[in-house]
């Protein structure tokens, strides 16, 4: 077989996503600069990869995918599925050079109905186990909203993104000596038994989608420190993780609040986007 | 196979005594050879000493599934990992300090030297402070005397040293301690083992300093 590991999983991806009716999403590898330069709170590396076009305009090379979908939607009043498999260009953390990155994933758009939600997070497990090919595989899944709304009153971002940062590392004792929510603390503290854990969370969208799910739950827990961008993500968030790879390989979630930003006012989406190129590190 | 990696010298030796009165053994491991990796069959745990500096790469990475490490460390790398445990071995605090006498009245960019750069960083741009950092590998007492910096941002335990020197701290910026630190991933899927093991830690750290 010529095909790398990478290159498999990509097209039984592609093929999984189709199969759920998705449409193939072929994009540029670059937009205009202007694009992305109001955007930076959403995009996950600030930096952008830019060059002159003939006509001098300047250009950037994409480092997100799901920016340059939402764009080309119209109508959100109906449900639009698309799925990609691009590169994008960032700088990650810690490292002191571009990188090309290459991304698979799904985007759902329009109305978002309990339905709709399930359908993505079934799809994340169900890529999960494809890249898996027998290694164990988790889904962590929380709710940004909850941790938004607990956060409210938090003015000082220096001391919101203190807590946010140990709610990402799963710091107890950081959280407590911040002062933090205590209802925030016991949600950080989550990671056990899903069945149980629901309890903890609102009567939410998640609440539901989750309690759709049940047939997943074994490779489930609902565990907060899934939490990343607030600005970004609104609702269900979730991270994949497989045995063997040291870090998530898979991320995602609902995100409102973007598709407002960029003036689909009352439109919901969520997706999520695969790291393939983490499969080398398999060990 | 539980791998931990130890940062060498004083504050790790410290933080192995907590893992052996805890029952996780490594014979040999403090005695003075230059052997780095140290396995335990029977715990099926292997345990290897790293620089200080470069315990939170070697977890961010997978290659040890937990470690320990200062909190100063933690906080100059931001390092994509989970903080499960106040070691409590090592406490003392980031502090920033200037000679005695020196006022900062704003109207000059704040000279800062300090061997990390992004702990002074974060804290002057919390402060609204516009700062201009030195980065030194050591003896930063001297910048402020010398006239290199108007202030160091460094680690203070008993402040002999800033005494000596004419020196005073000015602000502190963080508790400072080691920490347990588990790589994501791991985590998922080594969770009983690592929950063991912070259970166990958990219940000496008070009895160890």
């Amino acid at each position: 077989m010529l095909l790398l590991p990478e290159e498999k999983a990509a097209l039984s991806l592609r093929e999984l996503y189709s199969s759920f009716g998705y449409k193939f999403y072929r994009m540029s590898r670059f937009e205009e600069y202007d694009f992305y330069a109001d955007k930076k709170d959403f995009l996950i590396s600030k930096s952008v990869l830019t060059f002159t076009d003939i006509n001098g305009r300047l250009m950037a090379l994409r480092p997100d995918v799901t920016l340059s979908i939402i764009r080309h939607v119209k109508d959100t009043d109906l449900i639009s599925k698309f799925f990609y498999d691009e590169k994008v260009y960032r700088v990650p953390k810690n490292a002191k050079s571009f990188r090309e990155i290459p991304q698979t994933g799904i985007e759902y758009i329009g109305k978002l109905s309990v339905d709709g939600l399930s359908e993505v997070i079934e799809l994340a497990m169900l890529s999960l186990k494809k890249i898996a090919d027998g290694r164990k595989y988790i889904l962590d899944v929380a709710d940004a909203g909850m941790i938004s709304k607990l956060l409210e009153d938090f003015r000082d971002s220096h001391k919101r993104s203190e807590i946010l940062k140990c709610l990402s590392g799963k710091n107890i004792h950081g959280l407590k000596s911040l002062n933090a929510p205590e209802k925030l603390i016991r949600l950080a503290e989550l990671g056990g038994n899903i069945d149980k854990d629901i309890n903890e969370l609102d009567g939410s969208l998640t609440v539901s989608v989750l309690k759709n799910l049940k047939n997943y739950h074994n490779e489930m827990r609902i565990d907060f420190s899934a939490v990343s961008n607030l600005n970004y993500y609104n609702g269900i968030v979730f991270r994949g993780f497989i045995q063997g790879i040291p870090e998530s390989i898979l991320s995602g979630g609902q995100y409102d609040n973007m598709m407002s930003m960029m003036g689909h006012k009352n439109a919901g989406a969520a997706g999520f986007a695969v790291y393939l190129g983490l499969m080398e590190r398999i060990s | 196979m539980i791998n931990i990696a130890l940062p060498k010298g004083r504050l790790g030796e410290k933080v192995y005594r907590l893992f052996e009165s805890s029952g996780y053994e490594f014979p040999g491991i403090l005695e003075n050879s230059r052997k780095l990796v140290f396995v335990n069959e029977a715990l099926n745990m292997r345990c290897f000493w790293v620089k200080p500096f470069d315990v939170p790469v070697y977890v961010e990475r997978g290659t040890a599934d937990i470690g320990a490490a200062g909190k100063d460390i933690l906080m100059e790398r931001n390092p994509d990992v989970y903080e499960l445990l106040d070691l409590k071995a090592g406490i003392c605090r980031m502090s920033a300090a200037s000679l005695n006498g020196f006022v900062d009245d704003n109207e000059k960019t704040l000279r800062v030297a300090t061997e990390f750069p992004n702990i002074a960083k974060n804290y002057y741009s919390g402060l609204g402070r516009d700062i201009d950092i030195i980065e030194l590998r050591g003896s930063l007492e001297l910048a402020p005397v010398l006239g290199l910096s108007d202030v160091i941002v460094d680690i203070v335990e008993t402040g002999t040293t800033l005494r000596e020197n004419n020196l005073t701290v000015i602000s502190d910026i963080a508790e400072l301690s080691a920490r347990l630190i588990a790589n994501k991933s791991a985590y998922k899927f080594k969770n009983d083992e690592i929950n063991e093991i912070i259970r166990r830690l958990g219940k000496n750290v008070n009895k160890i300093n």
